[in-house]
């Protein structure tokens, strides 16, 4: 919520007591550095595989290891909030993507032009990056160990206030939006259910197999009837 | 448990080790001992589900490996472990191998978080309920892994039956439960537990109720919509069979396993049973207050917690085992409804399951969720929340108003919404007729 907690990796000193801290400070380092690891090397993997699927499997390794990284920093509602968002919802919904539309395996669509929109990611992704690295202050001191009572970051609740009171107008925009969204999709994949052309299932074929014998049948009827 | 192995470590052999590393043994401890009891209630709940479905069908089931049959699952694994492993040439071999590993991981995981007994919880999280359903829809990545890997349409039509099911149901069983945490103020499954004491009322809506263990939630009315909802969306997403159409096996032959077999197959096996007793634990715990029942309240007491330290060890097992007892005889209880509902109930068809999700159980959720709302205004808010007249009144009487005021919100939303699902459901037919009638030019 605080701006000047922000790009601070704070250490979980709750579970770290007097005696054998820096060794816990060498474990969660180590746990640290392999968790960014994954996720790097995932990440590079999503965009070097040449199988669509396989690149969408290790997107979400890569989620995974980025939920990680919020669980080391104590962030654990955010952490349980990218594992239901993205790796539940998100990456279903990329899976169902490239499975219903058309695949087009193996093709590398190279057009001669290609290094001018990679110029223009590279700049791009330097306009964010540039600030940022000299922004940082780098040389933080760490953390000695517990200061007082550590200050307890309830994620869940301070959350729902600021949804409720600071970010009032951002929440119900976002919620107007996804509305608008849904909306739309219905709206893009409605069909109206009599111009539908379907094939007859077996049991319409049945029903209909019966009505055809009852309709010969009353028509036998009639006829008998007027004789 | 960090206080047992503590004592044991540092007090009785003096070895003073630090916190951080108590801490690790006790929770690899728990991990183990949670690790064997899993593969032992899957083997239960099969031997238990096929006795149970004989007896309905007029069969007598599995009766012939050891006394009553009670070794059949232990026959069964041994043969799931020498058959062979076979993979489709055309399969994809990595995906195809690690798709029943990530089914299984998320319903290993979610052991983390289930109370067990009073004070027997592997990890008290504070967002405890989150993190079960989190990890949940995970598996939904391994079914659609696995079905696609297979190169078998039967397996990816499977794998998408089964996601779009998942991912559907899983709207109405938050929902619901989002009602309960509402009420409750706490995302936490021991928090949970907890505010279920009294007697038939809640203790910490009405102090002074009687704890027996009974303060259940689903004896309120925004608890019981909430019940019924939750386990028909827990039914839909365990697969149990009204909702089995992922792997319904006179149109899909297995759904996304037809591809595997031996220990793989065995896993995706592994994997329902798991998540079907952990659905019907969950249920327990939200609805029928876990381990609460009658005299565990008391003997918890006298026990050594962190608030009674000068407590008495003897009272922690008999408590334990007492709470232990009333959880997993609810569960079992609930597992055996899922049983009797297989052993009532024909399969639906995909638009009738979607049909039941969208347009009448998330309605239905919707509702309860602002009965829940005006519960917790009625009970709990004052004058300083802008409820200045319900201060004057006395606990009981604010219980009552919003026990009246939420069964008859519930009571009219779900006649209203009954009636026009079905009248929904009969113009539906009705089109369906006219389209036939179009088709063969026979009324």
């Amino acid at each position: 919520m605080r701006s000047d907690r922000v790009g601070v990796l704070r250490l979980p000193y709750h579970y770290a007591p007097t005696t054998g801290g820096e060794l816990m400070d060498l474990l969660i380092q180590i746990i640290f550095g392999l968790i960014s690891a994954l996720v790097i090397g995932a990440a590079m993997m999503v965009v070097t595989m040449r199988n669509v699927i396989h690149s969408a499997l290790w997107l979400i390794a890569s989620f995974f290891g980025v939920a990680a990284l919020y669980l080391l920093m104590e962030a654990e509602f955010i952490a349980v909030v990218q594992v239901l968002v993205y790796v539940g919802a998100i990456s279903i919904l990329i899976l169902f993507a490239i499975m219903l539309t058309r695949s087009n395996e193996g093709d590398r669509l190279f057009t001669t032009y290609w290094w001018t929109s990679g110029l223009i990611a590279l700049g791009l992704f330097g306009a964010v990056l540039v600030p940022t690295l000299a922004g940082t202050i780098w040389n933080l001191p760490q953390p000695t160990g517990p200061a007082g009572a550590p200050e307890v970051l309830s994620g869940v609740e301070e959350l729902g206030r600021g949804f409720v009171s600071e970010f009032v107008l951002h929440f119900e925009i976002a919620g107007v939006l996804l509305t608008v969204a849904l909306i739309g999709a219905i709206v893009i994949a409605f069909e109206e259910r009599s111009r539908r052309r379907r094939v007859l299932t077996l049991a319409e074929e049945l029903e209909l197999r019966k009505r055809q014998q009852a309709s010969e049948h009353s028509a036998v009827a009639a006829a008998d009837s007027v004789d | 448990m960090h206080d047992v192995i503590n004592h044991l470590i540092n007090t009785v052999f003096g070895l003073g080790w630090p916190g951080w590393a108590i801490s690790l043994i006790a929770y690899l401890l728990i991990a183990t001992i949670l690790f064997m009891i899993v593969p032992f209630q899957m083997l239960f709940l099969t031997y238990f589900e096929r006795r149970a479905i004989a007896r309905m069908q007029d069969r007598v089931g599995p009766n012939r490996v050891g006394p009553e049959g009670i070794f059949q699952p232990v026959a069964d694994g041994v043969k799931m472990f020498t058959k062979e492993d076979i993979v489709p040439d055309a399969a994809d071999k990595w995906v195809h191998l690690i798709g029943p590993g990530i089914v299984v991981a998320p319903t290993m995981f979610m052991f983390a978080v289930l109370p067990w007994g009073p004070g027997m919880v592997p990890f008290d999280m504070n967002i405890g309920l989150l993190f079960f359903f989190a990890i949940s829809s995970v598996s939904a990545v391994g079914l659609m892994a696995s079905g696609w890997a297979s190169n078998n349409k039967f397996a990816l039509l499977g794998a998408m039956r089964a996601v779009a099911q998942m991912v559907s149901y899983e709207i109405p069983a938050v929902l619901s439960l989002l009602a309960i945490v509402l009420v409750t103020g706490s995302l936490s499954i021991v928090d949970l537990i907890t505010f279920q004491s009294g007697l038939f009322i809640s203790s910490s809506d009405v102090p002074g109720i009687p704890d027996f263990g009974l303060g259940w939630f689903v004896f309120t009315p925004v608890g019981f919509l909430a019940f019924i909802a939750f386990f028909i969306a827990a039914l839909a997403e365990g697969e149990r069979t009204p909702f089995d159409i992922p792997e319904a096996d006179s149109e899909i032959v297995a759904g996304y396993m037809t591809e595997y077999s031996g220990m793989k197959f065995g896993l995706f096996y592994l994997a329902q049973y798991v998540l079907n007793f952990l659905l019907c634990a969950i249920t327990a715990i939200i609805f029928f207050g876990g381990w609460q029942g009658p005299g565990v309240g008391w003997l918890y007491a006298q026990a050594i917690t962190p608030a009674n330290p000068a407590g008495n060890g003897l009272f922690n097992v008999l408590a334990g085992v007492l709470g232990v007892f009333y959880f997993l005889a609810k569960t079992y209880f609930f597992f055996f409804v899922m049983v009797w509902v297989r052993g009532a109930y024909a399969r639906l068809r995909i638009d009738q399951l979607m049909d039941f999700g969208w347009k009448l159980l998330i309605p239905l959720t919707l509702v309860n969720v602002v009965s829940a709302a005006i519960w917790v205004g009625l009970t709990k808010w004052g004058a300083a929340d802008g409820l200045a007249f319900v201060e004057g009144w006395a606990p009981l009487m604010r219980w009552a108003v919003a026990f009246v005021i939420t069964l008859v919100m519930n009571l009219v939303a779900y006649f209203f919404l009954v009636r026009v699902y079905s009248q929904s459901q009969d113009e539906r037919a009705r089109l369906d007729d006219e389209v036939l009638e179009r088709l063969t030019n026979v009324a």
